[in-house]
C-alpha cells in the first residue's frame, strides 16, 4: 500500500480532527461563510439594481464631507479615515490572537482594548456620516416624490457628464432613492456586525481579565472572536469598493 | 470563576482537546518575546503596510482617475483586482486559513465560487432590464 493511503485512514479514522481545527472554530469558519452569502445578496441586489438603473449618484458626489470641515469640498476623505480605522483594529486584533497563541495575558488584554476602541470609532463615524446624509434628506424611503424640483437631487450627479444631465429629470429621483434604501441597509446591516462585535470583544476581554483562558488552558475563544472580526473589516473592503468606489 | 473550567472532562465537549490540534503558527508557544514570534508580529504589520497603501492607492483612483482621464471600466478593474488583493491577504494572514491544512483552505473556498455565478448571473440580468427599458419607448 503506498504511504498516502495510510496518511488518509489516519486522517478520517476517528479519534482527531481531520481537518486540524476544533468544533468552536470550524463552526465559526461555516457561520462565516453563511454571513458572507448574505452580504453577498445585499451587494449582489445593489449591483443589479445600479445596473438596470440608467443614471446613479456620484461617489464622489455624494460623500465629501467632513466633521468640522463646513461646506469644504473632501471627497472620500472621510471614509478613508474610517477604513484606516478599521483596518488598524484588525491589525491589533491579530496582535491580540498572536498574544492568545504564546499565552500572553496582559498581551491579549492591552490588544483588544485597542481593538474596542477602534471598533467604537469606527461606529462613532458611521454615526456622524448617517447624521449628514440624513440633514441632506436621505434616509430609507426618502426622495419618493418624482415631481420635486432637481434641485434636491442634482448636487448627488457628476452633472458634468451630458448623458447623466440628460437622464435625470426622468430617472433621478427613483435612482437616488434606491441608492439611499441600499446605502442604509447594507452600511446598516455591516454596522450592527461591527457593534455585536464590540460586545463580543468586551465579553472576552472580562474573561481574559478573570484568567478564565489561563484556566482553561489556552486562547482559542479569542482566537474565535478575531475571525468575526477580520470577517467585519472584509465585508467593509467589499462596501467600501462597492459603495465609495465603483 | 467557576470550578468547572477546570474539569478536563467537561473541557473536551465544547473546546475539543487542543494537544491534538493546531501545528506551526497556530501551535500553543511559551515565549513572546522569542524570535519566531517577533518573526510572526513582523509578517502582521507587513501585511497593515500593504492593506494601507492599497487603499491609498484605491482612494486616489477614486479622487483623480477621472480627471486624469482613465476611462470608467480600467478603473473599475482596478478597483475590483485591488479588492479582492486586500481581500486575499486578510482572509490568509489575518484569519490564518493560510496556516491552516489544505483540505480546510479548500472546504472554506469552495462554496465561495458560486460567487462567480451569482454577480455574472445578476449583473447581466440588470443590464438587460435596462436595455429593455431603453428600447422599449421607441417600439
Amino acid at each position: 500500500m503506498s504511504q498516502a493511503t495510510t496518511a488518509d485512514v489516519k486522517l478520517w479514522g476517528g479519534g482527531r480532527s481531520p481537518f486540524n481545527v476544533s468544533y468552536g472554530k470550524m463552526m465559526m469558519w461555516f457561520f462565516l461563510l453563511s454571513d458572507a452569502f448574505t452580504f453577498g445578496a445585499f451587494l449582489i441586489s445593489y449591483g443589479t439594481t445600479r445596473f438596470f438603473s440608467a443614471v446613479w449618484p456620484d461617489a464622489n458626489h455624494v460623500f465629501h464631507a467632513f466633521p468640522f470641515a463646513g461646506e469644504a469640498n473632501l471627497p472620500l476623505l472621510f471614509v478613508s479615515l474610517m477604513t484606516f480605522i478599521l483596518i488598524m483594529s484588525s491589525v491589533t486584533m491579530v496582535l491580540a490572537v498572536h498574544a492568545g497563541h504564546y499565552g500572553d495575558r496582559n498581551g491579549v488584554i492591552k490588544w483588544l482594548l485597542w481593538t474596542i476602541v477602534g471598533g467604537i470609532c469606527f461606529l462613532s463615524c458611521q454615526a456622524w456620516e448617517w447624521t449628514h446624509l440624513h440633514s441632506q434628506g436621505a434616509w430609507w424611503g426618502s426622495f419618493t416624490d418624482a415631481s420635486a424640483p432637481l434641485s434636491g437631487i442634482e448636487h448627488f450627479f457628476n452633472m458634468k457628464e451630458p448623458a447623466v444631465a440628460a437622464a435625470l429629470p426622468a430617472h433621478g429621483m427613483q435612482a437616488t432613492h434606491d441608492f439611499y434604501n441600499y446605502f442604509f441597509t447594507i452600511t446598516g446591516f455591516h454596522g450592527g456586525h461591527v457593534a455585536s462585535g464590540v460586545v463580543f470583544l468586551i465579553m472576552v476581554l472580562i474573561n481574559t481579565v478573570n484568567g478564565t483562558y489561563d484556566q482553561r488552558g489556552h486562547y482559542e475563544m479569542v482566537e474565535k472572536i478575531g475571525l468575526y472580526w477580520h470577517f467585519v473589516d472584509l465585508v467593509w473592503v467589499f462596501v467600501f469598493t462597492c459603495f465609495y468606489l465603483l | 470563576m467557576s470550578a468547572h473550567h477546570n474539569t478536563n472532562s467537561i473541557q473536551h465537549l465544547y473546546e475539543g482537546d487542543q494537544s491534538k490540534l493546531y501545528s506551526g503558527v497556530m501551535q500553543h508557544h511559551t515565549d513572546i518575546a522569542s524570535p519566531e514570534s517577533k518573526k510572526q508580529v513582523g509578517r502582521i504589520w507587513r501585511v497593515f503596510w500593504i492593506l494601507l497603501i492599497v487603499t491609498v492607492v484605491e482612494v486616489l483612483l477614486g479622487m483623480y482617475g477621472y480627471q486624469w482621464g482613465m476611462p470608467r471600466g480600467l478603473t473599475n478593474a482596478f478597483f475590483l483586482i485591488l479588492t479582492l488583493f486586500k481581500a486575499s491577504f486578510i482572509v490568509s494572514v489575518f484569519m490564518h486559513l493560510g496556516d491552516e491544512i489544505r483540505s480546510f483552505l479548500i472546504m472554506v473556498l469552495i462554496p465561495l465560487t458560486l460567487f462567480i455565478w451569482f454577480v455574472i448571473a445578476f449583473l447581466a440580468d440588470g443590464g438587460f432590464w435596462l436595455h429593455m427599458n431603453s428600447t422599449a419607448v421607441t417600439r
